[in-house]
């Protein structure tokens, strides 16, 4: 062992630059197959590798992705990857310091990409191909950056309100970046109603991972609700769902996401936009399909009386494919 | 009844002890209550003997007071235990060898807990931390892309990157190399990889004859990597959800 490996040290140079080996890769990419049951694509086709990262941590998005255009679904599945990456980089580090760098790496490449020269990342290609389709600005995508970065120093927030710019710099900026995506941005009501359903999304997204949040010492429900029903942040971490007072917090931060929705439903009722009787414009339905998985948790919630604790909640809605379907085509959500 | 025969010989001199002790400190109550009394001046002026002390000089209606008689201050060295019935029903109680006896029965017929360790292992968390390992893509290509973010996080400064752009403009590293003997095993390189590139394997069995070898290059780790592409797909694969 030690002759091999002081001879593999001269030729470390030259391995460097030598391309990829035909055998070695195809068993490769079979063990991958196993674990994964998926082959992952790389930088060859980073396209694949983000629609399959999608499919692996967000089927919710997954399934939308398909009502996009055929030539738009790289570029939507480039975009979800990038944000459900950024949204992920919290929980992979132990420390806010290497998340920081970890968002500086993504600010770098967000700025290389504007410049035409993206890092060698598939998700960062993905997104270079995506802006040389369509008009992306990347104030929308550094922003969204920000507020992770921001959300890595304070996980909790205090007020409803500081909840609310978060969700509107995370989630609604991601929704206005599909817009520009479907060339619909400077139509102010679609504007409008996708940051409603982007609070409103936020908060399914948060409601739906509070068991997880728990179990790691967070509480992502605003202290303001919770103090308002006398909630204690220990007696959640502990007995989940049977503490005082937290299904009354979760209902009252339910009808917050639920008022969002709503708000959101009634900008195309309101007719201006040249929606006819609360359709959605078939353009940008892709966009506003979001608010279906939102509203299903929000009705199963309500079903097993806003403990967001119970098991139900947990697994993935099978409905929901069809769901999403059918509000494509009633152009509702 | 031992324990009885224990009380009936420890009875009589325990109640001796007491009584010494008694008789003294009712010595040392008078000394005290003799020298802090407050004496008539009169009687102050002619010369006393102190070393005698002064029993019969005592204020008619005062008591004498002993440590026995100040509330909270008696010693009873068994008040906390357990009663004299309780330690004898331990004492008899002879279910609990049985007890004791029948768990070792029940062990008897058990597989045993060990295992035939370089043969069989126990199991590990998909999070463990063990040797270095570089991955690529499923098409070859290396995963690294030479943004030395896991050099620069190294609480060790273990990591040591090369880089070079290569002719089709990406940058790769040239050299790659992980001083196996410094690294603490942190997971930070992994946790700052933007790409998944470096991560931690479960291997804990590279132990080698010399410290050279624990020098790790570039090829070493790529040659990890492909080793346990499989494995470790499916370690990081566990625990990724979008929240």
């Amino acid at each position: 062992m030690l002759r091999q490996s002081r001879r593999t040290l001269p030729r470390l140079q030259c391995y460097a630059s030598r391309p990829a080996v035909g055998p070695r890769v195809r068993c490769r990419t079979v063990a991958t197959a196993d674990a994964t049951g998926h082959p992952e694509a790389g930088i060859a086709d980073p396209e694949a590798y983000c629609r399959d990262l999608v499919r692996k941590r967000d089927y919710e998005s997954y399934l939308i992705g398909s009502c996009y255009p055929r030539r738009l679904q790289g570029a939507f599945f480039a975009l979800r990857a990038f944000y459900v990456e950024l949204a992920s980089v919290q929980d992979n580090v132990s420390n806010s310091m290497i998340g920081k760098m970890r968002m500086q790496f993504w600010r770098d490449a967000v700025k290389n990409i504007a410049d035409g020269r993206p890092p060698r990342h598939p998700i960062a290609l993905a997104l270079h191909d995506a802006s040389q389709r369509a008009n992306l600005p990347s104030y929308h995508l550094r922003r969204i950056i920000d507020a992770r970065d921001a959300e890595l120093h304070t996980p909790t927030h205090l007020t409803l309100e500081s909840l609310t710019a978060h969700a509107e710099s995370t989630s609604s900026t991601f929704f206005y970046l599909l817009l520009s995506l479907l060339n619909l941005s400077s139509s102010s009501t679609f504007s409008h109603a996708a940051s409603h359903l982007g609070i409103a999304q936020s908060i399914h997204v948060l409601l739906r991972a509070l068991p997880y949040h728990a179990s790691k010492g967070r509480m992502v429900i605003p202290a303001e609700i919770t103090a308002r029903h006398g909630v204690r942040q220990e007696d959640v971490f502990r007995r989940g769902g049977n503490a005082d007072g937290i299904s009354d917090a979760v209902f009252e931060f339910a009808t917050v996401a639920n008022d969002n929705l709503l708000t959101a439903r009634e900008m195309f009722k309101s007719g201006s936009s040249g929606g006819d009787g609360g359709k959605v414009p078939q353009v940008a339905m892709p966009v506003f399909l979001y608010g279906i998985p939102t509203r299903d948790y929000l009705g199963r919630l309500e079903a097993v009386n806003f403990d967001a604790f119970a098991p139900s909640l947990q697994v993935r809605d099978w409905k929901l494919p069809w769901r999403i379907w059918r509000g494509y085509y009633k152009r509702e959500f | 009844m031992s324990f009885v025969r224990a009380l009936v010989v420890a009875g009589p001199s325990a109640r001796l002890a007491a009584g010494r002790v008694a008789a003294s400190r009712l010595a040392l109550a008078h000394r005290w209550h003799s020298t802090q009394t407050p004496r008539d001046p009169l009687l102050t002026t002619q010369h006393k003997d102190h070393l005698i002390p002064e029993v019969h000089v005592r204020s008619p209606g005062a008591r004498t007071y002993t440590a026995a008689d100040e509330p909270g201050k008696d010693f009873d060295p068994y008040k906390d235990g357990p009663s004299a019935i309780d330690k004898a029903v331990h004492l008899f109680f002879f279910t609990e060898i049985i007890r004791g006896m029948w768990i070792v029965l029940e062990q008897f017929f058990r597989p045993p807990y060990t295992i035939m360790y370089p043969f069989e292992k126990g199991p590990l968390s998909p999070r463990f931390r063990g040797e270095h390992a570089l991955r690529r893509y499923p098409s070859g290509e290396e995963r690294c892309i030479a943004c030395k973010l896991c050099e620069a996080i190294c609480p060790a400064q273990a990591i040591t990157i090369e880089s070079e752009a290569r002719l089709d403009g990406s940058r790769r590293t040239t050299r790659y190399d992980i001083d196996m003997t410094k690294c603490i095993y942190c997971g930070f390189c992994q946790e700052a990889c933007p790409v998944d590139a470096i991560v931690e394997t479960q291997n804990q069995e590279f132990s080698t004859e010399t410290r050279e070898e624990l020098l790790y290059n570039k090829e070493k780790l790529l040659a990890n990597g492909d080793r346990a592409e499989a494995e470790i797909a499916a370690n990081l694969q566990a625990d990724h959800v979008y929240r």
